[in-house]
């Protein structure tokens, strides 16, 4: 049976999304770890020559992986690289704090593998990273630090190494 | 989100971001952001939409050429389920 407190999480979830001013409210009284400065890099080269990854926070990673841990309140810091030739049915979604009914039924809806083939087929972009790289967002506590200082310099590693010349970043 | 996106952008990698609460993205300040008045779960719009997914991601890229000033969030100001995609 379903505990008080997931009920409640899902009621949240749904409140959340029906009602988008809500979610500004949250975000204008909420602290985040704010910007100071903003990091630039140059696109090298045209577009259609780039080779182009995806990054999302949107918990997505091969059935095969090992799920986030959805029982810290503060979220799971860690990563999941998938291969970007996975297909919706290799994909699933762990991540209890947001509707993901309509990513469950179509992955392309928080990670775009299938637009991203269709575009590099049209040749509007060069190439496609061997790898996207999945995160859960809600992140929180001690968990924050461990992603800005371990974790998502992890994945820039990686993606430098996959030579991927930009990034696309999607949320939940 | 934007803190991944700032790391890899700091990595020397372009990076661009598709936004569904501007209020969020206004105060980490990624260096390009696509923001879009969707509710949450749908950056790149609705399930089986391959023309909205298309454009949104293809707007999104157009950011990586076109943008010259590091922090900007730009509006294409589509209506969730309204806007009409070719």
């Amino acid at each position: 049976m379903a505990l008080p407190k997931d009920i409640a999480n899902t009621v949240l979830v749904q409140v959340y999304k029906h009602l988008p001013w809500l979610g500004s409210r949250w975000a204008r009284r909420r602290r985040f770890v704010e910007g100071q400065g903003v990091p630039w890099a140059h696109l090298a080269k045209p577009l259609s020559e780039s080779v182009v990854a995806l990054v999302t926070t949107a918990g997505v990673h091969l059935k095969s992986h090992e799920p986030f841990d959805m029982d810290d309140p503060d979220g799971d810091p860690s990563f999941r690289a998938i291969p970007s030739g996975a297909r919706g049915d290799d994909l699933v979604i762990t991540h209890k704090y947001y509707d993901h009914s309509a990513a469950d039924r179509d992955i392309n809806v928080v990670l775009p593998l299938d637009r991203l083939r269709e575009l590099l087929a049209e040749k509007r972009i060069g190439g496609i990273g061997p790898f996207a790289y999945g995160f859960m967002g809600h992140i929180d506590g001690p968990h924050l630090r461990t992603l800005v200082e371990t974790t998502a310099p992890e994945v820039a590693r990686l993606l430098k190494q996959d030579g991927a010349d930009a990034a696309v970043l999607t949320p939940a | 989100m934007g803190l991944i996106q700032r790391a890899i952008e700091a990595e020397g990698i372009p990076t661009v971001g598709i936004s569904i609460l501007k209020e969020v993205t206004q105060k980490v300040r990624p260096p390009r952001a696509l923001f879009l008045r969707y509710p949450f779960g749908h950056p790149l719009g609705e399930a089986f939409h391959a023309a909205q997914q298309r454009t949104i991601l293809s707007d999104a890229l157009s950011a990586l050429e076109t943008v010259t000033q590091p922090g900007t969030i730009l509006e294409p100001g589509y209506r969730w389920r309204r806007h009409r995609f070719e």
